[in-house]
Parts: C-alpha cells; sequence; structure tokens
C-alpha cells in the first residue's frame, strides 16, 4: 500500500457489504477523498472505478494534483476481510464444561459446534467434530479436572485418538487436563480399514478453561491466535481503536455488528504501552445481525425494538429473507426492522462482553459495520442510547466510510497512527453527544440545561422519562450545564454538573429515561413509546 | 410483463461484460443462471458405508452408500459381543466400541459425474457431468426426477391440483408453495418441488411432516424441495423460467449442498439480453426492466439514502431503484 505515498484505495470485504474509500495525500496530509458501499455479491473493480469517475467529476484538480490513474485497478490497495467466522466442534465431560469452553470459543470469534458426553455418546462427539465445515477441534475439561469431569477423561481422550484417526490434520487443540494427559488414550487402536500414510494430526495445548482471570481469558486469547490472519477485518478495527484512542488521548469504545457477529472494542490512552494504548477486544456471533435460523428469542427481541406491526410469523420470514440477502430491503420498513436488529445484536455483544463492560465508560463510542452506512445518523445514535444505558456522557460517532478495519490491517504502528490522525475528521462521522442521567423520580420537571456554543445559549428544562435534544451542530463543542433539584448520576452522582461536549447530526441527547431502560409490557404501548422516541430524532421517517 | 428472451429491442445476447462497464451496469450484483460442472457434496456420518472411489466415474442411479439410520454406540463385553456387520468405532485396551443402529438406507447418485473424495470428514465429493440452476436452500433429496412446470412463474399450487399422474416428476410450483401441498406432493410419489420462496412456517411445518415420516421404519421414496429466491414470496425470474421451460419433460434432479436443480448440459442456455435486471428485493420485488444507467445516491423510503440505478420497467419511464436490491443474470 505505502509503496505509492500519494493515494492508495481502502476495501472492507464484509460478509454483507464490501465498503471501498480512496485516500490521497494533500497538501501533507491524509485526506479521504470518496467513499461507496455495495453488497458483498458486487464485483468491487465497478464500485472502485464509480469512487474514481465521482472524484474526476467533483475534483479534476485533486485527480491531476495527485495524478491518479484512470483506472482503479493501478492504485495500491489496503484490503481488510471479515471472513466467515471458522467453525469449531467443543467437545467436553460435561454440560457445564462445554458451555464455559463455547463461551471461550465465541469471545475468540469462532463459531461454536457444541457437544457433551452428558448428553451424548462417543458418537456424537466424535460426529460433531467431523461434521462438515468443521475448521478445529477443542476437546476441554478443568485442570485438575472436577468430580464429574474426571471419570470421563479416558473416554476425551478416546475421542481425540478418534477424530486424530478420521480426520488427520483437523487441528485439535486439548485444554485442561485433557493436554496435561496428551490427549492420548495410549493403547488405542483403530478399527478402520487399513489406511495409507497420513499426516500426523496437528496437537495443539491450549491453557485450561478455569485458568486466568477471569476464568478462561487465557483459552480465549489462545484461541483467537489460532484464527488470526493478517487482513482479519475485526481484529483490524481492534487495532485502529486502539490507535484511535492513542491519537485522541480519550477512552474509545467500538460496535461493530457484522451479519455473522460482532467485536467490542475497547481501548484506553496508556503511557505504559509501547503504542500508547491498551486496549481489550472481545468477539461474539451472539451478536449476529441476522443470524442463520432466528430463534424465538431473537425474534422476541426484535420485535421488542420494532415499531413496525408485525406477527411473528412475518417478522421471523422477514428476518430469514434478510440472511439471504443482507444488503438488501434498507428503505422504508427495512430501514427500521435493521435498526431494530442492530439494537438486539449490540445488546447481544454487550452482555457478551462483561469484562469491557467493567472498564470505566468510554469518552467516544464508534459505530462500525455495514448495518449503520445507510440509515439516518441521529436514528442510530438512538438505537445507541438505547442499549448503551451507562451514565454519563459520551461523545457518538460512525465509522461510516469503514476505514477502521483496513487501517487496522497496518502492521506499523506508527504509520497507523499517523493516518488516523490525519483523517480524524472523516473517518468518524460525528453523530452528536449523548449524556445520560440515572436515578430520576417523577414525571415532572426535575431540573434544566443551559448549553451554550458559538455565542449562542439553548436552555432546555428536564422532564424525567423521555430524551431532550440540543441542537450541536456538527464540529462544534459546547459547554452543558445540568442542574438537577435532587442529587442524580451522570457519572458521578451530584446536582449540578458541567459537560463540554462535542457536536453532531444528532446534536446532543440528553437522555432522561430509565437506566436499565424500561418498555411498556403491551406491544401497542411499547411501539407508541418508541415510535414517540424515535419521531424526535427521525423526523422524516414517514417522507 | 413480457419475458426478456428475444426481446426485439435487444440485438444483444451476451453476457454484456463491455456493456457492464461502460454503463455502470457492472455495479449490479451479477446472477449466474447456469453453472457448468458443479462440485457436489453429500455428507457422510461414520456409521454409513461408502460404495465408491475416488476417481470412479458414477451415473445416475448408482449406490454411492448405504446409510444407517439412528446409529448408537455400544461397547462390547458380556452382554455384548461383536457380530459379523457390526462397524467398530475405536478400542482401547480390552475394550472395545461399536456402531450399531436400525435401517441402512440406499444414497443414489442422482446424476452422473466422477467421485472425486470419499471420505466421512469430507463427505463424498462428485464432479458432476451436468449443468445446474442455483437455489438458496434445499429440504431433502437428493431426488430425481422428470421437470413438469405445473404453474406460472407467480403461480401457486393448490394441493388438490395433484394427483398420481405426476408421480416421478419434479414440478416447477410458481411463487410459493404450501407445507400441505409439499406433503400431498410427497404422497402423490412426485420426488421434488422447486418454488421461489417458501415461507418459515411452511418450511417448519414440512420438516415436522418429514421428521414424522421418517421415523416410521418404512423407507422413504426421494423427495426434494428447492427454494430459488428466499422467504417472501415473489415470481420466478423470467430468465429462470425461461431455461426451465427448455428442460421441461427432461430428467433434472435436486441436491442440498450447494442447493441446486441438476439437469443435462446444455449448448445454448436462454440468456437474457445483457441490460435486464431484475428487482430481487424490496417494494418493486419481482419487477423486471432494462438498465437504464447509475442514479448515484438517492433518498428513499424512511429517508435513507442509497446508491441507485435506473430501471426501465414495461417502457415506462426509469425509476430509481437501490443497487442492492437488483440483480442481472449472466
Amino acid at each position: 500500500m505505502t509503496s505509492d505515498p500519494r493515494v492508495f484505495l481502502t476495501l472492507d470485504l464484509g460478509a454483507a457489504t464490501t465498503a471501498a474509500a480512496l485516500i490521497g495525500r494533500l497538501q501533507g496530509q491524509w485526506r479521504l477523498l470518496g467513499s461507496l458501499a455495495m453488497p458483498a455479491t458486487s464485483d468491487p473493480e465497478p464500485m472502485l472505478d464509480l469512487l474514481l469517475a465521482r472524484l474526476r467529476e467533483a475534483s479534476p484538480q485533486i485527480v491531476e494534483e495527485l495524478a491518479i490513474p484512470a483506472r482503479a485497478s493501478a492504485i495500491g490497495r489496503l484490503v481488510a476481510r471479515t471472513a466467515p467466522r471458522g467453525l469449531l466442534a467443543v467437545l467436553a465431560p460435561t454440560n457445564a464444561r462445554r458451555d464455559s469452553l463455547a463461551a471461550a470459543a465465541d469471545r475468540a470469534g469462532w463459531r461454536v459446534r457444541p457437544a457433551s458426553l452428558e448428553h451424548g455418546d462417543l458418537l456424537k462427539l466424535v460426529d460433531a467434530a467431523l461434521a462438515p465445515g468443521v475448521d478445529a477441534a477443542l476437546i476441554g475439561c478443568a485442570d485438575p479436572p472436577l468430580g464429574d469431569e474426571r471419570h470421563r477423561l479416558e473416554e476425551l481422550n478416546l475421542v481425540a485418538d478418534a477424530i486424530a484417526e478420521r480426520r488427520p490434520g483437523l487441528p485439535l487443540v486439548l485444554s485442561g487436563a485433557v493436554a496435561a494427559s496428551g490427549g492420548q488414550s495410549g493403547t488405542t487402536e483403530s478399527n478402520a480399514e487399513a489406511a495409507p500414510a497420513r499426516p500426523a494430526p496437528e496437537r495443539l495445548f491450549a491453557p485450561a478453561p478455569n485458568a486466568g482471570d477471569p476464568p478462561g481469558a487465557p483459552l480465549t486469547i489462545f484461541l483467537g491466535g489460532l484464527r488470526a490472519r493478517p487482513d482479519d477485518g475485526r481484529q483490524g478495527i481492534a487495532q485502529a481503536t486502539k490507535s484511535l484512542a492513542a491519537v485522541v488521548d480519550r477512552r474509545v469504545e467500538a460496535l461493530e455488528i457484522g451479519l455473522d457477529g460482532g467485536l467490542r472494542a475497547a481501548a484506553w490512552p496508556s503511557a505504559g504501552e509501547p503504542s500508547g494504548a491498551g486496549s481489550l477486544a472481545s468477539e461474539s456471533a451472539a451478536a449476529a445481525l441476522f443470524p442463520p435460523e432466528p430463534d424465538e428469542a431473537t425474534v422476541d427481541a426484535v420485535l421488542a425494538w420494532s415499531t413496525l406491526p408485525l406477527d411473528r410469523t412475518r417478522l421471523r420470514d422477514r428476518l430469514r429473507e434478510l440472511r439471504f440477502r443482507p444488503w438488501a430491503d434498507a428503505q422504508g420498513d427495512g430501514a427500521l426492522l435493521r435498526l431494530a436488529a442492530a439494537r438486539v445484536a449490540v445488546s447481544r455483544l454487550i452482555d457478551a462482553t462483561p469484562a469491557i463492560s467493567a472498564l470505566p465508560p468510554a469518552d467516544l463510542v464508534v459505530a462500525t459495520g455495514g448495518v449503520w452506512s445507510s440509515g439516518p445518523a441521529p436514528a442510530i445514535a438512538l438505537a445507541l442510547a438505547d442499549i448503551r444505558r451507562r451514565s454519563g456522557a459520551a461523545q457518538l460517532a460512525i465509522d461510516h466510510a469503514r476505514l477502521l478495519g483496513p487501517l487496522g490491517t497496518l502492521d506499523d504502528d506508527g504509520e497507523r497512527r499517523q493516518l488516523i490522525d490525519d483523517l480524524l475528521d472523516e473517518v468518524l462521522l460525528p453523530v452528536g453527544s449523548v449524556v445520560v442521567a440515572q436515578g430520576l423520580k417523577g414525571g415532572r420537571p426535575i431540573g434544566r440545561i443551559a448549553v451554550r456554543s458559538d455565542g449562542r445559549s439553548q436552555e432546555r428544562e428536564l422532564v424525567p422519562g423521555g430524551l431532550e435534544i440540543v441542537d450541536v451542530p456538527p464540529g462544534q463543542l459546547a459547554s452543558a450545564e445540568l442542574e438537577f433539584r435532587e442529587p442524580v448520576t451522570v457519572g458521578t452522582r451530584g446536582r449540578k454538573f458541567g459537560i463540554e461536549v462535542s457536536g453532531g447530526l444528532a446534536g446532543l441527547i440528553v437522555d432522561l429515561r430509565d437506566v436499565p431502560l424500561r418498555l411498556p409490557e403491551g406491544s401497542d404501548r411499547r411501539r407508541d413509546q418508541l415510535a414517540e422516541w424515535q419521531r424526535s430524532l427521525w423526523p422524516d421517517l414517514e417522507a | 410483463m413480457t419475458g426478456p428472451i428475444g426481446h426485439p429491442a435487444s440485438g444483444d445476447n451476451g453476457t454484456g461484460g463491455g456493456v457492464a462497464m461502460a454503463n455502470g451496469l457492472g455495479l449490479v450484483t451479477a446472477r449466474p443462471l447456469v453453472q457448468r460442472s458443479p462440485t457436489l457434496r453429500f455428507p457422510l456420518s461414520m456409521a454409513d458405508t461408502v460404495r465408491v472411489a475416488p476417481g470412479q466415474t458414477i451415473s445416475a442411479g448408482i449406490l454411492l452408500a448405504d446409510r444407517l439410520r439412528d446409529p448408537r454406540v455400544e461397547e462390547t463385553g458380556r452382554r455384548r459381543r461383536e457380530e459379523a456387520g457390526d462397524s467398530p468405532l475405536l478400542s482401547a485396551g480390552q475394550r472395545t466400541w461399536l456402531l450399531s443402529g436400525g435401517q441402512r438406507e440406499p444414497l443414489e447418485s442422482p446424476i452422473s459425474g466422477i467421485v472425486r473424495s470419499a471420505d466421512t470428514a469430507t463427505g463424498l465429493v462428485v464432479e458432476a457431468a451436468a449443468d445446474s440452476l442455483a437455489g438458496v436452500l434445499a429440504i431433502g433429496g437428493p431426488s430425481r426426477g422428470r421437470l413438469e412446470i405445473a404453474t406460472g412463474a407467480d403461480g401457486e399450487l393448490r394441493p388438490a391440483a395433484l394427483d398420481v399422474g405426476r408421480s416421478g416428476s419434479i414440478l416447477v410450483v410458481g411463487s410459493r408453495v404450501e407445507a400441505e401441498t409439499l406433503t400431498r406432493a410427497r404422497a402423490m410419489g412426485v420426488r421434488g418441488v422447486v418454488v421461489a420462496a417458501l415461507s418459515g412456517k411452511d418450511l417448519r411445518d414440512f420438516e415436522a411432516s418429514e421428521r414424522r415420516q421418517r421415523a416410521s421404519v418404512h423407507q422413504l421414496a426421494p423427495f426434494a424441495v428447492l427454494v430459488l429466491d428466499g422467504v417472501l414470496r415473489r415470481r420466478i425470474a423470467s430468465p429462470v423460467m425461461e431455461l426451465l421451460a427448455s428442460l421441461e419433460g427432461n430428467e433434472v434432479a435436486i441436491v442440498g449442498d450447494p442447493p441446486q436443480l441438476l439437469f443435462r448440459r446444455v449448448e445454448s442456455v436462454p440468456t437474457p439480453p445483457a441490460d435486464w435486471v431484475r428487482v430481487a428485493s424490496g417494494p418493486m420485488v419481482g419487477r423486471e426492466g432494462r438498465w437504464a444507467g447509475p442514479a448515484g445516491p438517492r433518498r428513499f423510503g424512511a429517508a435513507v439514502h442509497l446508491e441507485a440505478g435506473f430501471v426501465r420497467f414495461d417502457d415506462g419511464p426509469p425509476t430509481p431503484v437501490p443497487l442492492a436490491d437488483l440483480e442481472r443474470f449472466v
């Protein structure tokens, strides 16, 4: 990419959409010259050529100054791919151990095919590992093994032998006491017909699922390393988030939602780290935007966030249809359905990443992934505010050109930071700021907010249970002073708060709703309530 | 709506690569109408007995494997000794585990081809000596039979329309089909159904019916459903319908991995004009027309801005349609 110092393309090849951007160096600084997103099934070359054609039409002088070639194929590229998540057969002695191993694998970005000896026999476990599409098998128990695991250890070793015999070359990850015993029964003989010489099975020894703090963390890291690829889009986002935190010198959280899963990455400035920032990132298949087969819980959850009058059967069909064509039907009802599904995905992502939730709240929250690319920014701000129920103030932004993934694939930390520093104002679409107050009581006004920016002042009364929207344009900083009659929590507990906020397309959202958010039980009332909040940030919804 | 094949204004029956690049048509997702010599996979369980070997040339109807129904593992001991026909799973020291089960079911090849792999882990992989039309989902199968067009592209087949006269056929049934129709089709000896869309409820109902049938001791005749587009009702695309019409009366097969309709190699495929596009999703789903060039970012319903292209439907004015909702056939 860096062989041409003046212009390059980025491509984020997601499971549902492909996003492309053109970056050029103007007056000594990297600038975003254009971006586009198309279905993943489209050929990216015509899209890139269209990107160049638009730039030629809009700014021929830039094309001339940077000597941009006529065809995109002549320009260097930085590519990130969100490959389909690998499938890991998780084999355990008990259901409880199966679940703990599966959770560690999920956080490491694997899809999981679980089986245990508690509800299955040897055949079920071996078949799970030999099933089509399985990329690796994890066999594990605690170290030392628990009572109900110890007497099944021999059978687990037999399973390992049977898998190795029948599918040599399949990475076999042994964890805990299974690893300690080498994963071999020692006397196992296969009764399969004599086979020609086969490659030796690949046995990898991983940390025990009960090791580390929190338990399973070292195993998650090990499993994450097993599927690591240099152009992995999600790992790229995690790296770029780290660089972003170092550049802006603030706590940053990235929420990425994709077709097959999501990523939550947190990063904070840290002088002790060589990169200038510390970070924690975790993935989850539970955060898939449109799961392959939406179960009852998923349908219920999407229905709970939907303002569309759909019955369960119809909603399930629409979700299944979007699984087949996740890029399609993004207008009208489709846009509303997408954001309802995105809320569910973000909620599940947050639930699956308690270690990140335990960190201090982020100053800047970045939404990334194809689902956020077409909806109106204020509606996205509301979706995030609905799910991230942490008191305090945060700035919201969207990685609208999907640059974080490709930029994160750069090996050179300094180069990545320089690019992000230059592109900061263009990488992140400023959505606005959200201030969440917790511990409000009653339905009458309980205080006031005064927002001062650019020489003008706006004052509002604060009424619990609703949203107060204050116009602060993108690029502007404002000083917000909140005064409550009773002590409340806005990050800290008190009656008066002075907060500096950044503007955006949604302005400043003062969120006075319950923490956690409580919705009416009845579906009609719930839809009305959601629609009312939605109208305040998506006024031209009916247009 | 007029079908695209042999459109008098077209004059171009190629894949339109040049046109696509010149007029922005390359931005529209290309959907291959016909795939040549596809590679098929039939999953195997450890309890299955494979009857073919890699490299072997096979023809339609040949036995590929014997599948063991409801396999289970039993450890040998005083009460259970190894007998002829048992499949040993593994042994350690003095202990041996055997695979046993109920009936064996034959897995017959639906098509001619060459076996590329016959391994439990990878399944039976066959390179088909045939062409195929891709779908998004297949249930049941593999199955083969004589192709019969039962309804128009946007029709719907009712259960009463099925009788034993359609036995042995694979029916093209239009825009949607109900589980009741599928169940009756199976009972009438129909070997398969090709349909544009199958709702989630009908899918679940049919799968439940299949499970009940399979739980019986009797061996079931092959039956498969191929879903071409998705879940929500829509007409079968006219280029696909033209292809299916050209295959009527011929032996075809439905396979599940990947979901496809297989048929004898065809010399010339009835390809639509290069600029023929179809709305595959969204409010105008199912409509077809001619590509009239890129429309740039446009505002659509719910104030959403999307990349769009102009499509001329039925000689009307160019209508902007989100690019993500369009497809073209190549």
